[in-house]
């Protein structure tokens, strides 16, 4: 963490809260000796500014930290090491799988023809799961292409692509954290596109989001895709277990600086898993939740069309709804929300690459540097009513709790019981074939995202419980710290 | 304003509010006075309140019936639908016919077991149903002392944790499988401690809601709820009406189900609803409602050939396996919601003199600022669904109680004071009243709605609306009453 860095982070918070503004001179001031306190004694063995993609258009003046020598050797190459459905499915659950990937690779278009297409809008994100959850394989995460700008205008629609979409960036939505022009509370999606302009939605006319004030009024948030993999495995793993992990280690988290909790739903008490904050429970409402909020295609869970100027609603709602029809079994599958949850509940999780002298020892370091305090090697799942799903170790890397991340990540968010600097632990299973990191997609490069997990606390956000661990890392000698980069692109 | 009529409600409003030593004492005094005023002055039980309730009206149901728009492939799993949510669940063995997954905490054991007056779909029955169910299968469940035999199914809350401090606000299951003897091996799970959470005054209650009509419910558009919440702002102003909507952490839209509005659709109703009640864990609630004792969880060691739950989440979307082959179709959950889905609103009494003029005094004195007539459904892919004028007089707004109502409990953004103005379709009906079904007299429910504000809550928007109620003739007091009835 360089000095010029964390000024930038001062800066940055100052503008989103403005009363910060009028201690912004102290608070500079403050921050500066605190980082100068930090890294002053170790400032000799400075380590030059390696260019690094990705990484290199944000921060090109970044000067990585003191004895930072590990380069990322970038993303396995594929073919995909997932994106398979669970191998030890049974024959009747297999014999949908095909259904389920139709539903989950379906473009959607405006107007609904059948209980199972059409419905997109009036605002969205994108028009399938498939074209976001792409990489590097269908239920992923975001492809080294930005599918948007062929999206965008797509039909005749008037788009104008948001500042922040870049053409070889991560796909990114948009969250408000204020209503636009209140200190209101708002936290959602805003949908990047509308239908206006489409062929197919004659008589639409309304504006997309303005990002660019929402941007100016340090009002907005972004968020890259999470990959799916794995996730019906997460969803049944036992509260219990999750609680007891957190409880265990104390000393050493403790020493480190790390705590963390559980999000909890409000439904059922039970601890909720998915999504950047862990703000979603389970594969269904994950599945429903993202038809409504990324395409708008309102289903039996989320029934309401999120925006309902008139004009726009060209379809009864819900849009896709339960196949009546009697006939064989895939007819007579439920509606497409059911379907998409089903293939996100069946991905089996990614299968890492063959482990050699270098991510042994990484592994061993990963520990060592207390990464493994939070990014929990396994869990293992209860029995379960899918025998496919029941009794498996699941190497996912995450404690599923969220935990304060200093005001470097911090996006001024609350969703449910996690807190405006407070993320869920990502997991790592699959990032081995990952182009982009952090939850806004900051960086490609594995290497800077690890650096990312430092920052120093402000007068608004405690410290980073990452940096001790961090700090472990930059200390390592290059050799460990390469095998631990080699470790962690071997998932 | 009575003091007679006022006293109980204060009183009421102490017993639900945390307290510590110095305002026990506080209480203590105010509940003294309260009880010598009470004493001196004439036994009046609401001054000025001179309507009485007719009661509910008598069987045979005027609610219970799926819409007869159904298209045939519909009507056609009716029948299906009523036997999904009419199941008894157990909790392992048996026979492969029966339903299981039941626990490991349960305050029931089928959905028509609570929803089930005045037909399957509704609320409760005269005759508590939970007597019936504690101790069935050798269970060694006492009951909780706030259950009563004529009483309403109610469920417990406790606004915080055993710190009295830190915020909870969950359901307590009332009872436990353990010694069952469809749960071999779970013999030591404990039933939460009631009595210590009534000396603490850390316990809330909530009693079954209906659930004919909600499938027009979940469709009425926000732009609806909307306009309609910004309608009328000068009166509901003069009035000290406001109200807001609860609204999704999922999707940003507003939420309309349950007594604080907490819930979005008939899919999260019933996947809450079949874990949090019956314990039986589903695709949106995958996690058994009590992990801490694993011989009280799933594989139980149940005979060879008998029901063997394999495990979470209890139900799944039906792929064709065994025990259920052959019936193509989605899980437990699907079903429930679309039994709602499929219901029809209850069929109210054609107006007569009086009831006319009861619903022209509802108006009159503002019960329809909150308890908004009607609602009509957008287009809907549901032909029955679409295009519907849905009488079910509600706003499907929260609004701040008062602390005579105020439960403590938060949830979304509906606080300790505020709760969903209930629709009232199907009230004709109906035995008990308000959220924790603390009477089965209609005049009362309505005297219920005035709290006068405490340090802790404001006043009762309902407070004014009350008031003119009260100062109606006697006639007019009565010609509402019989509306009511009349729904």
């Amino acid at each position: 963490m360089s000095l010029s860095q964390n000024k930038n982070q001062v800066e940055t918070q100052s503008n989103r809260w403005k009363w910060v503004r009028i201690a912004l001179p102290l608070a500079l001031l403050l921050a500066i000796c605190t980082a100068a306190t930090a890294y002053f004694p170790k400032s000799a063995k400075t380590a030059a500014v390696q260019t690094r993609t990705g990484a290199a258009a944000l921060r090109q003046n970044v000067a990585l930290p003191p004895g930072l020598t590990a380069v990322d050797p970038g993303p396995r190459p594929l073919p995909a090491t997932s994106g398979n459905f669970l191998p030890s499915l049974s024959g009747n659950e297999q014999q949908i799988e095909p259904s389920i990937t139709t539903e989950f690779n379906r473009a959607h278009d405006v107007i609904v023809t059948s209980p199972t297409d059409g419905g997109l809008g009036p605002r969205f994100n994108g028009n399938s799961c498939v074209q976001c959850h792409a990489y590097p394989a269908p239920g992923g995460s975001s492809p080294p292409s930005n599918p948007l700008f062929s999206l965008y205008n797509y039909n005749g629609a008037t788009n104008t692509m948001p500042f922040f979409e870049t053409s070889n960036g991560p796909v990114l939505e948009a969250r408000f954290i204020n209503q636009p022009g209140t200190t209101t509370p708002d936290g959602n999606v805003h949908q990047l596109f509308t239908i206006t302009g489409r062929k197919d939605a004659t008589g639409c006319s309304i504006s997309q989001p303005d990002f660019n004030t929402a941007a100016a009024e340090n009002n907005l948030v972004l968020r890259q895709v999470t990959p799916t993999y794995g996730a019906g495995l997460i969803e049944i793993v036992r509260n219990i277990d999750i609680i007891n992990n957190m409880n265990a280690n104390l000393t050493r988290k403790a020493q480190l600086g790390i705590t963390g909790h559980p999000v909890y739903s409000g439904n059922d008490g039970s601890i909720q898993r998915f999504g950047w904050k862990a703000q979603v429970r389970s594969t269904l409402t994950m599945a429903a939740q993202q038809m409504n909020v990324e395409m708008g295609v309102t289903n039996e869970v989320f029934q309401n069309e999120i925006d309902q100027t008139p004009g726009c609603l060209l379809n009864g709602v819900p849009e896709t709804v339960t196949n009546f029809t009697p006939g064989i079994l895939t007819e007579m599958f439920p509606g497409d929300y059911t379907r998409v949850e089903h293939f996100i509940q069946w991905m089996a999780p990614p299968t890492p690459g063959p482990s050699n002298n270098s991510t042994k020892n990484g592994k061993t370091q990963f520990n060592n540097a207390g990464c493994v305090m939070c990014h929990t090697t396994s869990f293992k799942t209860p029995p379960a009513s899918r025998p496919a799903l029941g009794n498996v170790t699941i190497n996912l890397y995450s404690d599923l709790l969220v935990h304060h991340m200093g005001p470097g990540l911090a996006d001024g968010l609350t969703q449910g019981g996690a807190g405006p600097d407070e993320f869920r632990t990502a997991p790592l299973w699959g990032i081995g074939q990952r182009l982009w990191f952090m939850h806004d997609g900051r960086t490609n490069d594995i290497v800077q995202a690890i650096e990312d997990h430092y920052s120093l606390g402000n007068s608004q956000y405690p410290a980073s419980e990452a940096n001790q661990a961090v700090t472990n890392f930059n200390n390592m000698n290059s050799t460990n710290q390469q095998d631990l980069v080699n470790f962690l692109r071997s998932l | 304003m009575r003091r007679s009529d006022n006293s109980p409600i204060q009183s009421n409003s102490g017993s639900n509010s945390r307290r510590r030593v110095p305002y026990i004492l506080a209480l203590a005094l105010l509940l003294a006075v309260s009880l010598a005023i009470l004493m001196t002055r004439p036994a009046v039980v609401h001054g000025g309140v001179l309507a009485v309730d007719p009661g509910p009206r008598p069987l045979p149901a005027d609610a219970g019936n799926f819409y007869s728009t159904l298209n045939t492939n519909q009507k056609n799993i009716t029948n299906r639908l009523t036997q999904i949510f009419t199941e008894v669940n157990f909790v392992a063995g048996g026979p492969l016919v029966k339903t299981v997954g039941m626990g490991p905490r349960f305050n029931s054991n089928s959905c028509s077991s609570c929803h089930a007056y005045p037909a399957v779909g509704g609320s409760s029955p005269p005759n508590n149903p939970l007597f019936s169910i504690y101790q069935l299968e050798g269970a060694t469940n006492t009951m909780p002392y706030f259950v009563t035999p004529t009483g309403p199914v109610i469920v417990a809350r406790f606004p915080y944790k055993s710190d009295l401090h830190t915020l909870d606000g969950g359901v307590h299951q009332m009872f436990t499988i353990s010694n069952r003897t469809d749960a071999p091996g779970c013999t030591t799970m404990q039933q939460p401690d009631f009595n210590t959470a009534r000396d603490t005054n850390n316990i809330i209650f909530r009693q079954t809601t209906p659930t004919y009509g909600t499938g027009l419910m979940e469709l009425i558009q926000e732009s609806d709820i909307l306009n309609n919440m910004n309608s009328n702002l000068s009166l509901k102003q003069s009035l000290g009406i406001s109200g807001h909507p609860n609204y999704s952490d999922d999707d940003g839209t507003i939420t309309r189900f349950g007594w604080k509005a907490q819930n979005k659709s008939l899919v999260y109703f019933s996947g809450e609803a079949y874990t949090v009640e019956i314990g039986n864990s589903d695709e949106a609630f995958p996690s058994e409602n009590d992990e801490s004792i694993a011989s009280c969880l799933p594989p139980f060691p149940v005979p060879p050939g008998t029901n063997k739950t394999k495990g979470v989440p209890d139900d799944r979307s039906d792929t064709g396996e065994a025990p259920k082959a052959g019936v193509n179709f989605p899980g437990d959950l699907e079903r429930f919601s679309l039994f709602m889905r499929f219901l029809a609103p209850p069929t109210p009494q054609t107006l007569t003199t009086s009831t006319s003029n009861g619903l022209a005094q509802f108006n009159a004195v503002g019960c329809n600022l909150c308890h908004t007539n009607s609602f009509t459904t957008p287009k809907s892919t549901i032909v029955a669904l679409s295009k519907v004028k849905a009488n079910l007089y509600s706003d499907l707004l929260v609004h701040h109680m008062g602390p005579g109502l105020a439960d403590n409990v938060n949830q979304g953004n509906a606080t300790g004071d505020e709760f969903r103005s209930a629709p009232l379709w199907g009230i004709g009906q109906r035995y008990f009243f308000l959220h924790d079904g603390r009477t089965t007299d209609i005049v009362q429910a309505i005297e219920q709605h005035r709290s006068f504000g405490n340090g802790i809550y404001p006043d009762s928007e309902a407070n004014q609306v009350i008031n003119s109620f009260d100062n109606l003739s006697q006639q007019n007091q009565q010609d509402l009453v019989n509306f009511l009835r009349s729904l």
